[in-house]
């Protein structure tokens, strides 16, 4: 291999930094718009839940290249507020995740059986301290290993957000591309980052899932 | 300056869309054809007795599902002048779409080949037929079943990733809106447009996967 790519490892790996920064970013937006969306689709009133079932369904139906696209260029020109590539590809990667996040969540609280609602519901809880001392720890089991899933999704679609000019780990890679004047072996050594970003993740996660289901295994023992 | 909305901004640039649309289709199906077919090899690969077959075939999917899409493309498109061959960029993003996409398949079609019990093989063998004849006749028909759900999904992903090959100068719908944002200046009226589009093109997939599912399996859920 070309050992003079050798002086550009830093740069990579600063631009990696930046890739992991966005992904989490959106993913921890994802967490929350997920979260609402979740409880709006198990809620009571009809117009929440389809608003967002709507939302879940409109963001597996468009690409994310359009949605950062409308984020970018769509967004500033009728709010008047200038927003920069990095803000742009947070928010559209956030959107994207929420919608994703959201199923998860869903499945997770509905893992939950009916009986614990109505148990803590007979010993006089409100709606928030259900979700928060016994629906959340027990579904939580069940939304993290898929949320790691997610992650992965977002280091990957965090790449588009080169197509807009920031630069992350893709951008950076085409930049010392054309400062080396052309070839391909600098998009081989980026797709090798993203692979090790991913696959270590996915090992992690492969180790947690296993934590927890015994967690859950213990639980379930517990509860008789 | 107040952003008038008007979607008749984007009119004269609809005629373009539609060379657009046929390309994302095309693109799009002809990936779904060749991604099947190499995922289909890599699946049984992934079945050989040979480690080194395994374990090519294992590295193989895990390398295309653990990176993006678009640095895939970028790889393949600056690959192919560089070793002396000369593709469009249609044909180079299909072979980055089919690398890619694969890689999925293959996780498909393995989970399909593995929920079929080894009992069907030994009866099959025991029936004397070749490797080749119980793939066809015995696991081929129920595989299909397991992953045909699976593979309608796919599909609408590779149609929505197909929305990247724009960066390798495809003119597909995403890049329609790109040009034609920049034209008119619409940019907020054209990704509506660009959204409505690919919004029916999904819906309509999955309303042909659950009609067509209805027909060929009519007990199947």
């Amino acid at each position: 291999m070309d050992t003079s790519l050798l002086i550009y490892g830093p740069i990579l790996l600063k631009a990696a930094r930046l890739t992991i920064w966005l992904s989490w970013l959106s993913l921890v937006i994802g967490a929350f718009g997920g979260l609402l969306l979740a409880l709006m689709r198990i809620s009571r009133f009809r117009p929440l839940r389809l608003f967002a079932m709507l939302y879940t369904e409109l963001f597996r139906s468009i690409p994310i290249l359009i949605v950062l696209f409308f984020c970018y260029f769509g967004v500033p020109l009728v709010l008047h507020a200038d927003l920069s590539a990095f803000g742009a590809a947070t928010l559209a990667l956030g959107l994207h995740a929420s919608s994703m996040m959201s199923e998860v969540i869903r499945a997770g609280i509905t893992s939950v059986g009916s009986g614990q609602w109505e148990a803590a519901q007979a010993s006089g809880m409100t709606y928030l301290q259900t979700m928060r001392l016994v629906i959340g720890p027990q579904a939580a089991q069940v939304i993290l290993p898929p949320s790691v899933g997610i992650f992965i999704m977002m280091l990957k679609e965090s790449s588009v957000a080169s197509i807009i000019g920031f630069v992350e780990l893709t951008a950076t890679g085409l930049l010392i591309r054309e400062s080396v004047g052309g070839g391909f072996t600098i998009l081989g050594v980026v797709a090798l980052f993203y692979f090790v970003m991913c696959y270590t993740i996915s090992l992690a996660g492969g180790v947690l899932e296993s934590k927890m289901k015994v967690a859950g295994q213990n639980l379930a023992i517990d509860r008789g | 300056m107040d952003y008038i909305f008007t979607l008749r901004a984007v009119t004269p640039y609809l005629d373009a869309l539609v060379p657009a649309v046929l390309d994302t289709i095309t693109v799009s199906l002809a990936t779904m054809v060749l991604s099947l077919a190499l995922g289909m090899v890599f699946a049984v690969a992934r079945q050989s007795r040979h480690l080194a077959v395994r374990f090519l075939a294992t590295a193989y999917v895990e390398f295309f599902r653990n990176t993006p899409l678009l640095v895939v493309l970028y790889f393949v498109y600056f690959m192919i002048p560089t070793i002396g061959l000369r593709l469009s960029s249609f044909s180079s993003a299909l072979l980055a779409m089919t690398l890619h996409f694969g890689a999925y398949m293959t996780e498909i079609l393995r989970a399909g080949l593995i929920a079929i019990h080894s009992g069907q093989y030994d009866a099959g063998r025991s029936l004397g037929m070749s490797r080749l004849q119980i793939l066809r006749r015995v696991v081929l028909a129920q595989v299909l079943r397991t992953i045909y759900a699976p593979l309608g999904n796919q599909f609408i992903a590779i149609l929505l990733g197909s929305s990247l090959t724009s960066a390798i100068a495809v003119n597909e719908i995403a890049s329609w809106t790109q040009t034609a944002g920049a034209a008119s200046f619409r940019y907020f009226e054209t990704f509506l447009v660009a959204a409505a589009v690919y919004l029916v093109l999904s819906q309509a997939v999955n309303f042909a996967r659950i009609q067509i599912g209805r027909r060929l399996f009519p007990a199947a859920p």
